[in-house]
């Protein structure tokens, strides 16, 4: 004969941190918290306080890296096992049907991806074309179209361009009010389109320019953007996913906006790969006038100025770095860097050891007593790796060790490492780019 | 007249490694540092104090703990720091923080004209390089960012020059004041606080502003006031040290493996 | 009273009025200095001055030094005399040696004779080696000089002139027991007229030239004559191995930026200067052609004080940063490597370094000045407690491959404090592990801090930034004394002589030793046991580190180390133990750009080399840095290699 099982009371459990887990986001848990039951610690971390604490799990639920839980005991798991039992054995009742957020109903009229056009006084920047290419997958993904947005003077060519590239449509505002990148203009312009044409997803390379840009639109028209992101999707309830690297590189974050339009985006270069060329590709051009005027506009271009025409080479701000060492047995030596520098868009420097060999002057040394250096590529060439060195440029996002001993210690911290004879590997690389340029050219062609 | 320097307390990311197991971040013992695009900020601000005579204010908004951070910038030369510290500020992504920095710089301004608001290029922690935009959109000011040179401040046409490094090239601009500067970490070499000017800040007290004091809408700022949501966190890829080639007799090789491998990671694009 | 005594009470009370107020104002200024207290220890300190102002120990260091003995015994010898004829002056029938009985009075006669003639032959000698083989500076030749030695010369030349017409004329007993005086008598005319005159004369030439030399003094850098007794006198008790702690309270001044704020010691040092340049003779700096002199600092800082004298408040000279002399270039106080080269040669031990210390804290507490490359240190210092600025928790990467306890009371005996060096840089990391090998092989009970290991400070400390080092010294001890450390094994000597001697004023109680010294002691005492047949390093030559050897004396136990672990004892290079010869990292030069003159370490590699070694050996990881570096600029780190003494003994050990 069957026991009527007991009506028993549901355990609360506890609510608590993993250890380990949080990341000291900036508090999300405790701002989400309906009961004042949450402190942050000295490091960033929450104390819960239990007293307060209604295990209603807005907290878990807040919580970007997992890092809170709701603990049972053994006996608290059993009670829970129990009534698991017993509700399986019940009939479950439908689910109800997930009631919309009546926020998201008014985003609807927001459709079409848009990529915004960087270029300089006319010359592209290749990420637009990149974007290009994510923005079609997820066009497609939303079954909306693909716009470029080009702004500028005398910019017309871009709109051609970007059909080539993928767009199906491209928004073209003219003016000499454009002539220069300026956020006042820009941002003015980019935001009347926006709000006109209303697009769900805004992206932007993350280059200075686009980071510029999009701030301030994104701010202007109380948008969520999300910078530098290096992946890109849609979930399965149409919300853009943008996946970013956070915390210096050490954690990824996938961020989406969800309750305010449009949703954007700057991505970083290089990252999303290039689609290929169709110039057989046609589009619609969307002429649109803006109603600015250049005295509205209070920011001047006085001057430009091309880094080639410099004074002095900044080591520290280059985003490629080539540094020879004492490995470069002399001064003329350091033309082979010279021409892979040149090749890739880079500046030459050194370690001490090639100051104090006179070498190359002290202001293109990188260490302790030179300069900090955090380029994305740093090639260590004929460098050992001595501490001095390593603090110089150990925060380098890829760093490429080319040296003879297998045992030096720059190879500890080389993303890549060649070990071999500098003389003969430097100039196999700069061949090798060059080749690869050529080809490229030849394929674009 | 009056330049605010906005500054944030960070964990030193740097220091913060990965467990290789569990993928999860080893923050303990990491410290919390001004962040280090900010230091240069606030030295811009008093180089400009030292040579203009402004009064250079410091905001910050964070736990109450960023005071140490906010009194090592009167150690340094600030007139005066500000804490925005409130529970309701909490969980703000970019454009919420830069309401509530655009709140206490309008705040400031009610009392003493603003002529500049400067901002560090970007966090070590956030890297977004969003604030310094948002906080300039939102006080309708010029937006200068990626700074590497102030040329200079003419205080009768309050009008400033500024140098800007993008892609390629450098331009100069000039814009009206008040204006939003966001500079790069090679536009100077930050000052070291004297023992006097350390001990003066020592005690020195930090003014803490919170919600009371800011009356926000509370719809506007911290978590509710954002508009981006963290879904998840994860664990990059960690790009372990990859020795190519590695015979010494094959240099072509090893440099076409090498080029390979960097398209490949994206880093270059050929 | 004759019309002579009346004149010569004149000139006497004269010159003595002038030479009081001369010292009443070189003196006074002194007493401006900060206290500190050197009366301590009466019996000690008199002991001192015997043994190094009388016995001028330091001074026949060098081997001309004999002439100064000389010199400056006759000069003693000669007071007595001279004081008897100031006050024959006064009273020619009442006070005189030749009234005393006549074997009294012929010794003197004879002692005095012979001590003018030494005397005088010394000035000669100075003279001539001041044109034929002058010491290695410029100043030797200096106006002064000559004429404090044209003025001793003059006054020997005087006394026999004097002596020597008396005894021609038959006026004094002693002549025969003047030997000198007799000889110089044998040329004049035996009992002419006018030899009582000329006696007269050149008693009034002596008196003069005694006067004048009096008045004089203060004025030159003769002083000495007057200061360098006493100032062996106050010399620091024990070796000056640290600098004084500050006190960091609102309203004090911190460092030295003006003359005044030195201790009243520091500023009597200067006027003890003899400029004789030994100090500079043996500074790694002035030895690469460097600016920095440490003579002209001492110097520098005597002339500001005078220069700025008569100024109340407002100092036209500045002490840092002036133009010219009595000023002191900030390039000259960065330059110093704190090798304490200087202190150990100094006749008359003048304490140079704490006054570079005292003026570097000036620059960086008060003024936030300091060579560029500084502030990456003081900030990394700060900031991560390691002068690379990387992350704490690579202290532990050291010891990846092996078991290292962590270091608990009661259950370890020692703190193995690797040090940052020790436990971060590739290089050093080898030695560290050598240790544990080491101490493993030994039974030695031993743990380390692992990730909460922060830095000792010294560079800090000898860089001037005494506030942040004193918090960390203060987070350090308290650490100690929270995980009861007592016994502290180094590897780096800075750390050695940071934790030994520079906490023990902050009450810290520890017993803090190098690992050369316990090697040493553990091979002594049989537990560690070595290979019979050691691997062959080929000739090696030992570096002594300036903080092991000079400011803590180890000097014997390295190399009995390197002894038993390669079966001979190692070669000496031509500057070693105490005159050794610094390797251009110490005092937080570790950190800074060498901008002029050529670098400290190759200086010190090409010294190496010069006897043929296959192996450099070292007791510290900067010595290791500089001599890796400076062999490769030499390119000969293909054939000589550097090893630490733990990786000797590491490799000597049985398997």
């Amino acid at each position: 004969m069957a026991e009527e099982p007991k009506k028993i009371k549901r355990p609360r459990g506890t609510a608590r941190l993993i250890p380990g887990k949080c990341i000291a986001c900036g508090a999300r848990c405790q701002a989400e918290c309906k009961f004042d039951a949450i402190i942050m610690n000295e490091k960033g971390e929450p104390i819960i306080d239990l007293e307060k604490c209604t295990r209603c799990q807005r907290c878990l639920k807040i919580c970007p890296a997992d890092a809170i839980e709701i603990y049972y005991t053994p006996e608290e798991q059993k009670i829970l096992d129990e009534l698991a039992k017993q509700k399986a054995a019940k009939p479950t009742p439908e689910p109800e049907a997930e009631k919309e957020d009546p926020r998201l109903a008014k985003l609807k009229e927001y459709k079409g991806v848009w990529v915004f056009t960087e270029h300089t006084e006319g010359k592209p920047a290749e990420v637009s074309w990149e974007l290009l290419g994510v923005g079609a997958d997820l066009a497609k993904a939303r079954n909306v179209e693909l716009c470029s947005i080009v702004i500028g003077e005398k910019v017309e060519h871009l709109c051609a361009e970007a059909f080539a590239y993928g767009a199906s449509k491209a928004y073209l505002v003219d003016d000499p009010v454009f002539h220069y990148y300026r956020t006042e203009s820009y941002y003015k312009a980019f935001c009347y389109l926006i709000e006109k044409y209303k697009p769900e997803i805004v992206l932007v390379g993350a280059t200075g320019l686009g980071r510029d840009l999009a701030g301030a639109v994104a701010t202007n028209l109380q948008t969520g953007l999300t910078a530098d992101c290096t992946g890109l999707s849609i979930d399965d309830k149409g919300f853009l996913l943008q996946t970013r690297p956070a915390f210096g590189g050490n954690i990824m974050a996938t961020i989406l906006t969800e309750f305010t339009r449009p949703q954007m985006s700057t991505v970083r270069p290089h990252v999303m790969p290039l689609p290929t060329k169709d110039n057989s590709s046609k589009g619609a051009i969307i002429r649109e006038k803006v109603p600015l005027k250049e005295e509205d506009i209070a920011a001047k271009v006085l001057e430009i100025i091309g880094d080639e025409k410099l004074d002095s080479v900044n080591v520290a701000a280059a985003d490629i770095i080539i540094s020879g060492g004492r490995g470069m047995c002399n001064a003329e030596n350091y033309k082979i860097l010279q021409e892979l520098a040149d090749e890739l868009g880079g500046v030459v420097a050194c370690s001490r050891a090639a100051v104090e060999a006179g070498w190359m002057p002290l202001e293109r040394q990188v260490g302790q007593t030179g300069k900090t250096v955090r380029p994305k590529i740093y090639f260590a060439v004929g460098i050992s790796g001595a501490i001095q060195h390593l603090v110089g440029m150990q925060d380098s996002d890829t760093i490429i060790a080319i040296n003879r001993d297998k045992q030096a210690p720059i190879f500890e911290v080389a993303t890549f490492g060649i070990v071999g004879d500098l003389f003969q590997v430097i100039p196999a690389i700069t061949a090798y780019v060059r080749e690869r340029r050529k080809q490229k050219a030849g394929k674009a062609g | 007249m009056l330049i605010v320097a906005c500054v944030k307390q960070v964990p030193d990311t740097t220091q913060v490694k990965v467990d290789p197991e569990t993928g999860t971040l080893i923050r303990e013992g990491v410290p919390f540092i001004m962040n280090p695009y900010d230091t240069h900020a606030l030295e811009e601000s008093l180089r400009l104090k030292d040579k203009y005579g402004f009064r250079v204010a410091v905001i910050s908004m964070g736990p109450p703990s960023a005071e140490v951070t906010l009194r090592k910038t009167l150690a340094l030369g600030a007139d005066e720091a500000i804490l925005l510290s409130d529970r309701v500020f909490g969980g703000a992504d970019t454009l919420a923080t830069s309401m509530v920095l655009t709140g206490a710089i309008k705040k400031l301004a009610e009392k003493e004209e603003l002529a500049i608001v400067m901002c560090g290029r970007q966090t070590i922690d956030g890297d977004t390089a969003q604030v310094g935009p948002g906080i300039a959109t939102r006080l309708g000011c010029s937006q200068l960012t990626l700074v590497d040179r102030v040329e200079e401040v003419d205080l009768k046409s309050k009008t400033l020059k500024v140098r800007r490094k993008l892609e390629g090239r450098h331009e100069v601009v000039s814009a009206p004041l008040p204006a939003m500067i966001a500079v790069l970490r090679e536009i100077n070499t930050p000052r070291y606080p004297s023992v006097p000017m350390r001990l003066e800040a020592e005690d020195s007290s930090i003014i803490l502003w919170d919600n009371k004091v800011m009356q926000m809408d509370e719809a506007t700022i911290g978590l509710k006031g954002s508009a981006t949501q963290v879904r998840k966190i994860f664990s990059p890829e960690r790009a372990k040290g990859e020795i190519l080639g590695g015979e010494i007799d094959k240099p072509e090789d090893s440099a076409r493996l090498l080029i390979t491998r960097m398209v490949e990671k994206d880093l270059l694009s050929l | 009273m004759s019309a002579t005594v009346i004149a010569f009470i004149i000139v006497l009370v004269l010159a003595l009025a002038f030479f009081a107020y001369s010292c009443y104002r070189r003196f006074g200024l002194v007493l401006k200095g900060k206290p500190d207290n050197r009366f301590n220890s009466i019996g000690k300190r008199f002991w001192n001055m015997l043994f190094y102002a009388f016995g001028q120990r330091r001074v026949v260091k060098k081997p001309f030094g004999v002439n100064h003995f000389v010199l400056f015994w006759a000069f003693m010898i000669l007071l007595i005399s001279n004081t008897e004829f100031l006050l024959n002056g006064l009273a020619p029938d009442t006070i005189s040696f030749s009234l005393l009985p006549d074997g009294a009075y012929f010794t003197l006669a004879f002692i005095f004779d012979i001590m003018s003639v030494l005397a005088l032959i010394a000035v000669i000698l100075a003279i001539i080696r001041r044109f034929t083989f002058p010491p290695p500076y410029v100043e030797a030749k200096s106006r002064d000089a000559f004429v404090i030695l044209g003025l001793v010369a003059g006054l020997m030349i005087a006394f026999f002139g004097m002596n020597a017409c008396e005894i021609a004329a038959g006026a004094d007993r002693a002549g025969v027991w003047m030997p000198v005086a007799n000889w110089v008598a044998s040329w004049l005319p035996s009992g002419a007229a006018g030899l009582g005159t000329a006696a007269r004369v050149f008693w009034w030439i002596h008196a003069v030239i005694l006067l004048a030399f009096l008045d004089y003094l203060p004025y030159s850098k003769h002083m000495h004559i007057m200061t360098s007794i006493p100032n062996c006198f106050f010399k620091s008790l024990e070796k000056v191995k640290t600098q004084p702690r500050e006190e960091f309270k609102k309203g004090n001044t911190f460092g030295v930026g003006e003359v005044e704020s030195f201790t009243w010691k520091g500023l009597f040092d200067s006027y003890s200067c003899t400029e004789c340049g030994r100090c500079s003779d043996a500074c790694p700096a002035t030895f690469t052609g460097k600016s920095l002199q440490p003579r002209l600092v001492i110097h520098d800082i005597k002339v500001n004080l005078l220069k700025n004298a008569d100024k109340d408040g407002h100092k036209e000279l500045p002490l840092i940063g002036g133009e010219g002399e009595g000023s002191v270039k900030e390039e000259v106080i960065w330059e110093c490597t704190t090798c304490g080269a200087c202190m150990e040669v100094c006749p008359v031990f003048i304490e140079h370094v704490p006054r570079i210390v005292d003026m570097r804290r000036h620059l960086v507490e008060t003024k936030a000045r300091f060579p560029e490359e500084l502030l990456l240190l003081f900030e990394n210092m700060e900031q991560r407690s390691n002068p690379w600025g990387i992350a704490p928790a690579e202290r532990t990467k050291w010891a990846a491959d092996i078991d290292v306890q962590p270091f608990e009371a009661g259950k370890t005996e020692y703190l193995f404090y690797v040090g940052c060096a020790g436990a971060l840089d590739a290089r050093n990391r080898h030695t560290t592990l050598s240790l544990a090998k080491i101490f493993d092989k030994a039974g030695i009970s031993w743990g380390t801090l692992g990730r909460d290991e922060m830095c000792c400070g010294d560079s800090l400390r000898r860089l001037g930034n005494e506030y942040v080092f004193d918090r960390m010294a203060q987070a350090n001890i308290k650490m100690f004394a929270e995980k009861g450390v007592k016994k502290i094994i180094t590897q780096c000597p800075h750390c050695f002589s940071t934790l030994k001697n520079d906490y023990r004023q902050y009450g810290a109680e520890l017993e803090v030793v190098h690992h050369t010294e316990l090697i040493n002691q553990l091979i002594k005492e049989g537990r560690l046991k070595l290979k019979s047949t050691p691997p062959d390093l080929g000739k090696v030559v030992y570096h002594d580190s300036c903080y092991l050897g000079r400011y803590n004396g180890i000097y014997d136990a390295p190399r009995r180390v390197i002894t038993s672990a390669t079966g001979s004892a190692p070669l000496e290079m031509e500057r070693n133990r105490d005159n050794g010869f610094c390797c251009g990292a110490g005092g937080g030069r570790m950190w800074m750009e060498e901008k002029e003159g050529s670098l400290i370490n190759v200086a010190r590699v090409e010294e190496a080399l010069k006897k043929q070694p296959d192996t450099v050996c070292v007791a510290c990881p900067y010595c290791m840095t500089m001599f890796d570096d400076g062999l490769k600029d030499k390119e000969a780190s293909d054939k000589v290699r550097v090893l630490d003494l733990a990786e000797i003994v590491a490799n000597a050990l049985p398997d």
